[in-house]
């Protein structure tokens, strides 16, 4: 094991960690001010959105409507079925287009 | 799902030590559903890492110490090697950055415990444990007993975590064996985790606002910039907005 790797494990975990503790340690005396708390609200969306911003950017329509089908699918279903439903069409269009 | 019984069952709050062991299997038998539904996550996840170069007991190193689902994917998805240090970081900390405000929900509850206690209890507190934990809280408060029962939330939270470390190594045990997982579309498992992981953030179009800003400036970044900046752009753009948008409430 790297000590790259284990440096960014760690810096990983304490990054987490830190995000735990933090609402305890500096919210418990003073409630967050709205604009901190709209941010904290959106934050976590923003960045999951942003991470598969690189699914929505590829060009190949069948990969588009793949992912248009596992938004929709997102919507109204649990985990599982999501993810089985998003890896079915995406197989499914990749060779029918 | 459970346990309304505890109204009925003053026996637990009762006798001290049965009383604690009873309140920790409470917190595993009511978590044990959320258990089931980590397993096939977790092994997604261990696959993809092991994909991505991870050696197997490097994975549950990671899910151990971290234990964040959502950074975790997000973390394998933008895996390089060497890797980004300081973007894995930021990500998993913006990523997390919910729990700043679960923490700050639950702490109410954790003025009776002893600070370490409340910092070592912490450590363990995923969405799940936590939803459970400030439920269990809430019942007990209207009660009129003790609100927070550590051992009903370190129950959840231990079942949850060790199922989560786990199926995670068994993932990367198990990876290897199962062969590329684009050809069979398995690479839109991502997107797909991350869009119910989304849902379950959703409270109205009016909310989601600063999510459509992130998507856009991360698609522009995806097609102008080189490498994973399109993670810093979109989440930027995002939080900024939502900063402005805050500010006129």
């Amino acid at each position: 094991m790297s000590t790259q790797f284990f440096l960014t494990i760690l810096l990983m975990a304490l990054a987490t960690y830190l995000t735990r503790i933090g609402g305890y340690l500096l919210l418990r005396k003073h409630q967050p001010s709205p604009r901190v708390a709209a941010i904290l609200d959106a934050a976590p969306g923003c960045v999951l959105i942003s991470v598969i911003a690189p699914h929505f950017a590829s060009g190949h329509v069948a990969d588009l409507a793949a992912l248009g089908i596992t938004a929709l699918a997102a919507s109204r279903l649990s985990m599982l079925p999501t993810v089985l439903i998003g890896v079915a069409s995406a197989a499914a269009l990749r060779g029918l287009l | 799902m459970e346990p309304e019984n505890v109204i009925g069952h003053p026996v637990e709050v009762g006798a001290r030590n049965p009383a604690l062991r009873s309140e920790f299997r409470r917190g595993v038998l009511a978590s044990t559903p959320v258990m089931l539904g980590f397993v096939p996550f977790a092994l997604v996840l261990g696959a993809q890492a092991s994909r991505k170069g991870f050696a197997p007991v490097e994975v549950p190193l990671m899910t151990g110490l971290n234990f964040g689902g959502g950074s975790e994917f997000a973390v394998v998805q933008l895996w390089s090697s060497p890797p980004h240090m300081l973007l894995i970081m930021a990500v998993t900390f913006l990523i997390n950055s919910r729990h700043l405000l679960m923490g700050a929900a639950l702490t109410p509850y954790l003025k009776d415990l002893p600070r370490r206690k409340a910092l070592l209890a912490l450590f363990f507190m995923c969405d799940e444990s936590w939803a459970m934990g400030l439920a269990n809280a809430k019942r007990r408060a209207a009660l009129g007993i003790p609100a927070f029962s550590l051992p009903y939330y370190m129950g959840a939270s231990l079942g949850l975590y060790f199922t989560w470390v786990c199926f995670t190594f068994l993932g990367a045990l198990l990876g290897p064996v199962m062969g590329n997982l684009e050809s069979y579309g398995l690479d839109m498992a991502f997107p797909a985790v991350f869009l119910v992981l989304l849902k379950g953030m959703w409270s109205g179009p009016r909310a989601a606002r600063p999510w459509l800003v992130s998507l856009v400036a991360g698609v522009i970044a995806c097609l102008l910039l080189p490498g994973a900046w399109y993670v810093v752009v979109g989440s930027a753009a995002g939080a900024l907005s939502a900063c402005i948008w805050g500010m006129k409430k």
